[in-house]
């Protein structure tokens, strides 16, 4: 069966489950962590409130090792193009949490030097609002995903069929 | 030319690039590194990764709104910076706080101080390779988290102060809540010391590199813990006393050497002195009120008077309307603190307005960053990670 | 009290480079031309003035003053903890004064910054290109004639679709 021939039927709908189930159990989070979202974040990951009983427990710092790239903390004119090419390293399946005000529109930083949102140039999937977000509000954004990542189905990834 | 057999091998310059996205850079900076070999020759910075035009919002934005952003300029001891603004906007106007106030505001500084350099500290460790204090460290950081969102309602970002005072009073049971934290900071800083003080790896990792000598940290304008490893004896709390600090009592920790390793001696003993001022600040609390009068036309009645009565709704709107607002002498104010890091300070100018003309930060993380290049010429590639760690550099405030 | 000691003399010696000295909530500002504030700081730091604390600028278009930009100078004396404040003024249509890196290292960063966010140069400074801005930003920022919400620089980014894309941007 060529790849671009998948549609859906008995088949691939368990082995649909099987693979969503592992994805999302294992989703290894890449922090883009630039300001007061990041040291958040560094409070998710440490003992209060940890992410490793969610699967992400492997937090890599390489986008080629990691599949999940959670943007936290506010996107300036010098960092953008960093963003972008460290999202286009990431291999596919690959998605975005927007962590903070800051990242998903901009927060109180309306200024001529802050980017009002990174889903004006990067597919983002969650957003996760607060300045900052609470430790919880966090999981919650990634229980969400989970939920999301639940429903896909080997046809998103094709590349012949459109969307 | 670099001796490796009995001929002489010639050596070629790598350029590598310390990128702003490394799990061991502080925030955003970059750092591109010629090396021959593993030895660093030569060391350029880059900053400005996460520029938000901080100042040119303070020229929009109201007296008592910019203390919002305040707190996200050091996201380690926001704290700190809101008591910096508050001071200057306070002398700039010419206004006289209770003393309640500023025993609340030195409370609030040293817990900050304490986070501060706790955080510091333990991620030093971590870039070193040492895990476990991170731990320990962030246990302890979430208990001062408590007792912020106990006192301020949030964690993080707590613009606490206002211009004239506080957002609102202390909360009952806060000093025994205090109490606790303080015991807890003790046991945690001794277990930290004992796992690094005497450790051979650690000694070797940060004793003699990143030496300051006594007249480049004056000339490159040094301060804080950077400047008293390196024997310079200032602190402004002494010093130059603001918020009634001269009525405390405590020590200030000097070293000799000023390489890595003496900065996390001085750190360490500042989180025991300020335990000390935690301590000294709760037993001597006055009473009192937290803001000042209305009458003088810089702060909001309380809310009953609002609603009851017709000079405090008059005096509310005269604040909050956006055609209206205070009305500051015109001048200038600058008021030097002593943050975690260093010398902070905020340079206010007024023409009369509502917002200020111009607001300018000291930065003590862009001034004290500005040593590095100097600092890691001659070191092994591995020390630069150290060396940062050391200087403490937080993005928001080097690059606002 | 070691300061107003030095500002007779300084009003003796550069007579003709004085502006103003004024005093503001307690603090001594010293008003000067912008081309002569080496002499003067030099004058401070042998007379136990040795640690330049800050260094800034400030444009004066709507506050009005002796000429369009200042830039200021904050000084300590670590030995009598005393402070005094600066302001060296420079016209719009020459904004060049002598760099103060000769005398203080800390200079060097703190003049680039005011060279990206005000357009003011500096003789003599080793380095100056820009340090926050990116390097091919034009204008600058701080002064009060350019927008808070700038020039259309921040819209100006290629967009990535969602999945596998053919056509990627990134130079591998």
């Amino acid at each position: 069966m060529k790849q671009d021939d998948i549609k859906s039927n008995i088949l691939t709908t368990t082995l649909e489950s099987a693979v969503n189930w592992g994805r999302k159990h294992s989703l290894w989070p890449m922090p883009f962590g630039t300001a007061c979202c990041g040291i958040e974040f560094m409070g998710v990951m440490a003992a209060r409130t940890d992410i490793a009983r969610f699967g992400a427990e492997a937090v890599r710092f390489s986008p080629r090792q990691s599949d999940l790239l959670i943007v936290a903390g506010r996107i300036s004119l010098k960092m953008m193009p960093v963003l972008i090419r460290i999202y286009e390293q990431m291999p596919e399946p690959k998605w975005v949490i927007s962590m903070g005000a800051c990242a998903s529109t901009g927060g109180v930083f309306d200024t001529y030097s802050v980017i009002q949102g990174v889903d004006k140039f990067i597919p983002v999937d969650v957003y996760v609002p607060g300045c900052p977000p609470r430790p919880e509000g966090v999981v919650e954004g990634l229980i969400l995903l989970q939920e999301l990542v639940d429903k896909e189905k080997f046809s998103d990834y094709s590349t012949t069929l459109k969307k | 030319m670099v001796k490796v057999t009995d001929k002489e091998v010639k050596a070629e310059r790598m350029v590598l690039n310390f990128g702003p996205q490394h799990p061991s850079t502080h925030g955003t900076l970059r750092i591109a590194m010629e090396l021959e070999g593993e030895t660093v020759m030569k060391g350029t910075p880059e900053i400005g990764y996460l520029h938000s035009g901080f100042e040119k919002l303070g020229e929009y934005l109201d007296y008592n709104q910019y203390i919002t952003i305040t707190d996200r300029m050091n996201y380690f001891s926001p704290l700190c910076n809101n008591v910096a603004y508050a001071l200057v906007a306070e002398k700039l106007i010419g206004l006289e706080v209770s003393k309640r106030t500023e025993y609340i505001r030195v409370l609030m500084c040293e817990l900050s101080r304490i986070a501060d350099h706790v955080l510091n500290v333990v991620m030093l460790a971590v870039d070193l390779g040492a895990v476990t204090p991170f731990f320990y460290g962030f246990k302890l950081r979430e208990d001062i988290y408590d007792l912020f969102e106990l006192a301020t309602g949030t964690r993080l970002t707590t613009s606490y102060t206002l211009v004239g005072g506080l957002m609102r009073d202390l909360p009952e049971g806060f000093d025994k809540a205090v109490l606790k934290v303080l015991d807890n900071v003790d046991e945690v800083s001794k277990d930290i010391e004992t796992l690094l003080n005497k450790n051979r790896i650690w000694q070797d990792r940060t004793k003699d590199i990143g030496v300051v000598s006594k007249d480049d940290a004056i000339s490159y304008g040094l301060s804080g813990p950077m400047a008293r490893a390196s024997g310079i004896d200032w602190d402004i709390r002494v010093n130059e006393p603001y918020s009634r600090y001269d009525e405390f009592d405590f020590d200030v920790a000097i070293a000799l050497n000023g390489d890595v390793f003496d900065r996390y001696l001085v750190r360490m003993e500042e989180i025991r002195q300020s335990v000390k001022i935690c301590r000294q600040a709760l037993d001597n609390m006055p009473e009192g009120d937290v803001m000042i009068d209305p009458d003088l036309g810089y702060s909001l009645p309380p809310k009953d008077e609002v609603y009851n009565s017709i000079e405090g709704l008059i005096y509310h709107f005269e604040i909050t309307m956006r055609n209206r607002g205070m009305t500051p002498p015109v001048g200038e104010a600058y008021v030097p603190t002593e943050s975690p890091n260093g010398e902070l300070g905020f340079y206010i100018v007024s023409d009369g307005g509502r917002s200020p003309y111009r607001v300018r930060t000291r930065p003590p993380s862009l001034i004290n960053y500005s040593i590095f290049p100097k600092l890691i010429e001659g070191h092994m590639l591995s020390d630069a990670p150290a060396i940062l760690g050391s200087i403490n550099i937080i993005a928001g405030e080097l690059d606002r | 009290m070691l300061l107003p000691k030095i500002i007779a003399k300084i009003e003796n010696k550069f007579s003709n480079s004085i502006l103003d000295t004024t005093k503001f909530a307690g603090e001594d500002i010293i008003h000067i031309k912008g081309s002569s504030n080496l002499d003067i700081l030099k004058l401070f730091k042998n007379n136990e003035f040795n640690f330049l604390a800050d260094m800034t600028a400030i444009d004066n278009l709507t506050l009005g003053g002796f000429e369009r930009f200042s830039v200021v100078y904050h000084l300590l004396s670590h030995e009598t903890k005393e402070r005094v404040t600066i302001k060296a003024y420079v016209p719009e249509d020459e904004p060049v004064l002598p760099s103060a890196e000769s005398l203080w290292k800390t200079a060097d960063w703190q003049e680039r910054e005011i060279y990206d966010l005000f357009g003011i140069l500096f003789k003599g400074h080793p380095n100056l290109i820009r340090i926050m801005n990116p390097d091919d930003y034009n204008g600058h920022p701080l002064r009060k004639d350019y927008p808070r919400l700038g020039r259309k620089e921040r819209d100006d980014f290629p967009v990535v679709k969602r999945g596998i894309n053919k056509d990627s941007t990134v130079d591998w």
